[in-house]
């Protein structure tokens, strides 16, 4: 299986899951809840929608905040992770809404945007 | 014909594997670029004595090669290695060599603040689109952009204010059509009101006073006719 890190990985909210299923995904979002066993994680994303990850080990320290998830999307329409990391919001929090929108106009103009 | 940046683009990865070598010069989809900013998360830095070389991923692509030369005068401070999973800006020139692209940085910025992550996409579509419109004829009926919140790009009416080559969008176009015009005695002022159906005539006046007063068109029977002093 390749290096997901090595491919483009789109840029996705919750209400795109159903189309990518299979593909590898970059998705953005605010941590929810997390599960007793710490491996799963609920985000919400900039429409307040949520997306389950599956973390491929268990967390081992409490997480929270906003989090930007690399993996791929599975049958289930969840995302089984890679990688993730914390958005910094020591100085400015992050404006998810705004980064929703964003990703509104790069997936419509995928040929000033293109993902590969 | 050229449309030269001498302006920093910001761009994505993909877009600058994508984009191509003619001799010195690269261009993505027709426009030339050559000092261009990205962001992404370092995934690897490697230190040697004269240079760091860092992987950056914006997820676009693979992560690319960036490589900061190190002063090796000076000790620590501007050259301390910025460590893997930090999120930079990288301002640089985009190199090829045996066929692999990468940059050479002349600035690496952690991001203090995430939502400069989220400007920056945005800065990309908008450069991006306001190059290439500006390289197409600015006769062609000017194309509606869905209010995806950009609003009005400004390639035609509207304020048309990111500079490109030194020229506003509005200069830009108006100096296209000049270029452009075969007949031996230019083009009229008339003739360019009636291609930018968009543009007043005092503002194509304005951009024909600048463009004229900068060198790149000359008037030619009278005053109201201009021919482009770059020769095709």
């Amino acid at each position: 299986m390749e290096d997901v890190h090595e491919v483009p990985r789109k840029r996705i909210a919750t209400a795109h899951l159903a189309q990518h299923i299979g593909k590898p995904v970059c998705f953005v979002g605010r941590v929810e809840k997390i599960h007793p066993t710490g491996k799963f994680l609920v985000l919400s994303d900039g429409e307040g929608k949520h997306t389950t990850v599956e973390l491929s080990e268990p967390l081992d320290e409490e997480i929270s905040g906003v989090l930007e998830v690399v993996g791929r999307v599975t049958n289930q329409a969840t995302i089984m992770c890679m990688s993730y990391v914390q958005f910094r919001e020591d100085k400015s929090p992050f404006d998810l809404e705004l980064y929703n929108e964003a990703l509104k106009i790069i997936h419509e103009f995928p040929e000033y945007f293109p993902f590969g | 014909q050229r449309i030269r940046s001498q302006n920093i683009v910001p761009c994505t990865v993909s877009q600058l594997l994508a984009a191509e070598q003619v001799d010195e010069t690269f261009r993505i989809r027709d426009v030339e670029i050559s000092q261009v900013t990205i962001m992404g998360i370092i995934r690897h830095a490697e230190k040697a004595p004269t240079n760091i070389l860092y992987k950056v991923d914006d997820m676009t692509a693979a992560p690319m090669d960036v490589r900061q030369w190190v002063d090796t005068d000076e000790a620590g401070g501007e050259n301390a290695v910025v460590p893997p999973g930090t999120y930079v800006k990288v301002a640089g020139h985009l190199r090829s060599f045996q066929n692999k692209k990468s940059l050479v940085a002349f600035k690496i910025m952690p991001l203090e603040n995430m939502n400069e992550f989220t400007t920056h996409i945005l800065e990309i579509v908008n450069a991006h689109m306001i190059l290439r419109k500006n390289l197409m004829s600015a006769s062609r009926a000017p194309q509606s952009f869905s209010s995806a919140g950009i609003g009005d790009m400004g390639g035609y009416g509207g304020g048309g204010s990111l500079p490109v080559n030194g020229l506003t969008a509005h200069q830009s176009q108006v100096l296209n059509l000049i270029k452009n015009c075969p007949v031996p005695e230019g083009m009229s002022l008339q003739e360019l009101k009636h291609q930018l159906q968009n543009m007043s005539m005092s503002t194509i006046k304005q951009a024909v006073e600048f463009l004229s007063s900068e060198g790149h068109i000359y008037s030619t029977v009278d005053d109201d006719h201009y021919k482009s002093t770059d020769a095709e």
